[in-house]
């Protein structure tokens, strides 16, 4: 018998916890917490005490799928990855490269997040290569590159503790990033105010001194009202606007035009605890703004990232330990996925597809000519399919039919395509529609490293050999690429993919499995080999040189309720099921928890439509319907119903809106109009 | 070190059996002999025992009057709850320094009642064979200051006092005025939460144990969880699926599971992600009910209560727990 304890990364929520898989024979007996790990401390959630669990599922694919006649056959790798290569390169001959489309995954690794852009770049020579990051901080991203100069976490996790001031804007902390809120309460232990604004009564609303309970979708209008209490209680940071920052005046005079009566009426807050807000927040020596999908996921994502951006800038609240704008990713590797260049308008590091020298550097590199336009992203890609310039897709590890919006359509979309390829672990909504299916490796079957939501990269070890037939992500493609006679794909494991991504990406420059191997936790930028990694962005100065102001406007959400649609749909994640559940379902102790969805609507709203708890309702938008059990709660607000997204027997997703943010192209996923009848 | 008749003395280190009876052997031989053992009491492992291998014989029964004779012979001189600091010099002649921990028991005056240690715990069956643990050492940091044991030994033995000085004012702490505690806090969580009033020491609990996330993390790590872990759920009073559970009844249920098996360890209050004080839960569950600790009784009808002590007392299950399926779920 052979035992041992195999140190990786939790392949959840965007933490980074590290733990020990425990293994037996070849196989994993369990999770032990890992005390010695910066995030953890040997501490885990339920999720993370139970990761292992869906590894050893009798669901895993064990073989390559081939539909033939509407049915799924088992078929050898070299048939499989024949027919993939085949099929991928004709429709690349007769429609061009630009109609082949690639979604890369969040929850795989940086090397094969990498090497998958490497993929459609080089083989397949299409700049349609994104992610899952489109649906959740997307807005981010661009948000704060245009505000800040750089599209991530400022600070890092464990600097949560030492903020005196903690300001939670649409983010559920306790549920989603359990071991983030744990530091939020031992600030607060420590005599921290901590500042919640949801539109739902999360749990961390229970630990807050200011809890405002705003209206979906008036979080720009939120936030300029605490900014004008700022600057006319005169708490604003002169010193830091003048001499680190650009556009205030601008901002100022906007920001006038949000007196605390105006917001009161357009949020729904009270003024007292507004004016409370403000003042803990604009006294604050250091302030730590946490935000999630509450503020990326709207029409109006950017403009609520850049507000958040605003009053961390206007406060002086930004290069400086335990302060910061934080957004918390959602997924173990968004993070890494995003640095990798899995998005349609730049390569790794950010180095944009439309800057000459970039793309001169990337042709040099892999000796192929790399194509000058933006991608198409993850929520145009339905489109491009149904007006027939995107003939083929391939989907490495996401589940979009349940975790975009508006489903029915994405549903018809991926129906017209002439061919799909999925590659996963398990047999998922979305592998239903494709032609062929590649069965994957999960993290506990591969190399590799994950970079949580504070830029730390960390390292996912091989625990047990792979499943069946399954093999690692980045052998599959690379044994595809090289069967479509793509050059430079001979990798000998992950860590040749790690020394190429090192040599073309900047802030990955210094980064080694030699130097993670040895405990050194490093989170980029970390630019050379000497480099200690960077524990918080815009030290002394801006990554862009200066901040910027932007003065925003409020604008309402696209869709807004009206008479035939009086709610507002809000959707969201909850502690037991992780996203589309493709691995939380399988787990039995996750899946005793919450076994399926439900609709959360207001005490007084269910009393007037008579439904009574528990009672199934019908859920009805412009385009879709479906049934559920109610939850009736005072802690959400009149007029407003919450649907987790977990579930594939109640997609909220078929109710949601595609309509997009205009530049970050995220569809608005928290509000939309919606009612709600018994059946 | 001399012994009194000019011969060398000896020390023997570990009040075992072995231990034991070495010091009987030297001590016959005229040797003047010092005992130094750890624990409060010398007898080590074999009082634990039941019978010993090979001849089956009651261990006890061997052991017993070797511990009173070595007590009661004249060369030996026994330094137990004591440590060895330092050991200096050559074969021969050597120097020793022993640490003698505080007892709080002035032994002269102890007459052995055992009604300190009575007094310290509410169910003394559970820790038959141990009470002596508890009669003469008071460990710091599980003592909540109650001042118990001291006031036992005043009752019972009017005329000579044998809880030193130091437990009496510890006692009497807690029992000052609140205004005059002041500068004088108590360090550790027990002794904070057993001098709560009544109303903060509810709030305490509430805003503690609202902080569960249901990890369960307690129960896997706990060494002493025997069981599956779904069966603190009762779809009827702790709804699935719902955060925090029901404060207090989660956790008292938690507790109680385990109960008197516990050893302390601590590993729930590290491992948990949320830092609830569970082992201060622990602490306090050995010696007081959970009416006195979580104020839980008024608000418990009597349907709820029926079911705690059905849930405590029910058994680790064999058969495979219900599928997840046919469970209710969140209302």
């Amino acid at each position: 018998m052979n035992s041992d304890f195999v140190l990786t990364v939790c392949p959840f929520c965007g933490c980074g916890c590290q733990f020990y898989l425990q293994t037996m024979d070849n196989e994993i007996a369990g999770v032990v917490p890992c005390k010695t790990d910066e995030i953890s401390e040997g501490k885990l959630c339920i999720k993370g005490r139970n990761a292992a669990d869906f590894v050893n599922h009798p669901d895993r694919l064990k073989s390559p799928l081939v539909k033939r006649d509407g049915k799924f056959e088992p078929a050898s790798w070299d048939e499989a990855l024949d027919i993939v290569s085949k099929q991928l390169s004709q429709i690349k001959q007769i429609h061009g490269p630009d109609s082949v489309g690639v979604l890369s995954s969040a929850k795989c690794t940086n090397e094969e997040n990498f090497l998958l852009m490497k993929f459609a770049r080089a083989v397949i020579g299409t700049n349609n290569v994104d992610h899952c990051a489109r649906l959740c901080h997307a807005s981010t991203v661009l948000g704060l590159v245009k505000s800040f100069g750089s599209g991530a976490m400022t600070n890092s996790v464990p600097e949560v503790e030492g903020a005196d001031c903690i300001f939670a804007i649409g983010t559920n902390t306790i549920e989603q990033h359990p071991l983030i809120s744990s530091r939020v309460l031992r600030a607060k232990e420590k005599g921290a105010k901590l500042i919640v604004a949801d539109p739902r009564r999360t749990p961390l609303v229970e630990f807050a001194d200011v809890y405002l309970q705003h209206k979906p979708g008036t979080d720009v209008c939120l936030l300029n009202g605490i900014m004008n209490l700022i600057l006319s209680r005169n708490l604003a940071d002169k010193d830091f606007i003048a001499q680190q920052t650009e556009g205030f005046t601008e901002l100022e005079k906007k920001v006038k035009e949000y007196p605390p009566e105006r917001v009161c009426e357009i949020t729904g807050v009270e003024q007292a605890a507004l004016e409370k807000a403000a003042r803990i927040y604009g006294e604050a020596e250091r302030a730590s703004i946490l935000y999630a999908m509450g503020i990326t996921q709207h029409t109006t994502g950017t403009d609520n990232v850049e507000s958040c951006a605003n009053l961390a800038m206007l406060t002086g609240n930004v290069g400086r330990e335990s302060t910061g704008v934080n957004p918390l990713r959602g997924q173990n590797n968004v993070q890494g996925a995003c640095d990798m260049g899995a998005l349609p308008n730049v390569y790794s590091g950010y180095q944009s597809v439309t800057d000459r020298t970039a793309r001169a550097k990337f042709e040099k590199a892999w000796g192929v000519k790399l194509p000058e336009n933006v991608g198409l992203t993850v929520t145009e890609m339905p489109d491009a399919a149904l007006n027939g310039s995107l003939k083929a897709m391939y989907i490495m590890g996401e589940n979009p039919m349940l975790s975009d919006p508006d489903i029915n359509h994405l549903k018809k979309a991926l129906s017209s395509l002439d061919f799909m390829v999925v590659q996963d672990i398990f047999l998922s909504e979305t592998a239903q529609f494709a032609h062929v299916i590649l069965p994957a490796c999960s993290f506990a079957e591969k190399e590799g490293t994950f970079t949580a939501t504070d830029r730390r990269v960390q390292r996912v070890r091989k625990a047990i050999e792979p499943i069946g037939d399954s093999k690692p992500d980045w052998l599959i493609i690379s044994e595809l690429a090289k069967k479509m006679g793509g050059k430079g794909f001979d990798y000998k494991s992950a860590q040749d993919i790690m020394k190429e991504i090192a040599q073309l990406t900047p802030s990955y420059a210094g980064i080694s499995y030699e130097r993670l191997d040895d405990g050194e936790v490093l989170a980029w930028p970390c630019p050379s080999k000497g480099h200690r990694g960077t524990k918080f962005l815009h030290k002394d100065a801006f990554v862009r040189g200066k901040g910027k102001f932007f003065a925003i406007e409020y604008k309402e959400p696209a869709e807004l309720p009206d008479k035939e649609y009086p709610f507002i749909l809000t959707t969201g994640r909850l502690m037991f099921q992780f996203h589309t559940g493709t691995m939380t379902r399988r787990i039995p102790i996750l899946e005793r928890e919450l076994p399926t969805g439900f609709v959360e609507l207001n005490t007084e709203d269910a009393k007037k439509l008579s439904i009574a708890q528990g009672e199934k309702v019908k859920v009805k938008s412009r385009r879709g319907e479906i049934e559920m059990k109610a939850f009736v709660t005072d802690g959400i607000l009149p007029g407003v119903v919450f649907i987790p997204f977990h579930f594939a027997e109640c997609p909220a997703n078929e109710l949601t809106s595609s309509n997009l943010d205009p530049e970050a192209k995220i569809p608005e996923f928290k509000v939309c109009a919606v009612k709600v009848y018994k059946g | 070190m001399n012994g009194e008749n000019g011969r060398k003395s000896v020390l023997v280190i570990g009040g075992g059996i072995a231990g034991i009876q070495a010091s009987l052997d030297l001590a016959n031989m005229g040797f003047k002999v010092y005992l130094v053992e750890k624990t409060p009491s010398i007898g080590g492992r074999m009082s634990q025992l039941d019978k010993t291998f090979p001849t089956n014989d009651c261990a006890m029964c061997i052991l017993a009057p070797k511990m009173i004779e070595a007590s009661q012979h004249p060369n030996i001189e026994l330094l137990t709850y004591s440590e060895i600091e330092k050991v200096s010099g050559e074969v021969g002649n050597f120097k020793v320094k022993v640490k003698k921990k505080a007892t709080y028991v002035d032994w002269d005056k102890c007459t052995g009642c055992g009604e300190c240690s009575q007094m310290e715990l509410t169910d003394t069956k559970e820790f038959e064979g141990e009470i002596w643990v508890d009669r003469i050492r008071i460990d710091e940091a599980s003592c909540i200051q109650c001042g118990d044991c001291a006031q036992a030994c005043v009752e019972e033995n009017k005329e000579k006092q044998a809880m030193t000085n130091v437990a009496f004012e510890r006692r009497s702490f807690t029992e000052l005025p609140p205004d005059e505690r002041e500068g004088r806090e108590p360090e550790i969580l027990p002794q904070r939460v057993a001098l709560m009033d009544e109303g903060s020491r509810t709030d305490f609990w509430r805003q503690e144990l609202s902080r569960c996330i249901k990890c369960f993390g307690c129960c896997d790590v706990c060494p002493v969880w025997i069981y599956d872990k779904t069966e603190l759920e009762d779809p009827e009073w702790i709804t699935p699926g719902e955060i925090p559970p029901a404060v207090p009844l989660f956790h008292i249920i938690r507790a109680y599971r385990v109960g008197d098996n516990c050893i302390n360890c601590g590993m729930c209050e590290e491992t948990c992600p949320m830092s609830i004080p569970l082992r201060t839960i622990h602490q306090l569950m050995r010696r007081q009910p959970p009416e006195s600790i979580f104020e839980i009784i008024p608000g418990l009808d009597a349907e709820m209560k029926k079911k705690l002590v059905q849930a405590v007392r029910k058994q680790p299950k064999a058969e495979k727990k219900q599928p997840a399926a046919k469970r209710k779920g969140r209302k």
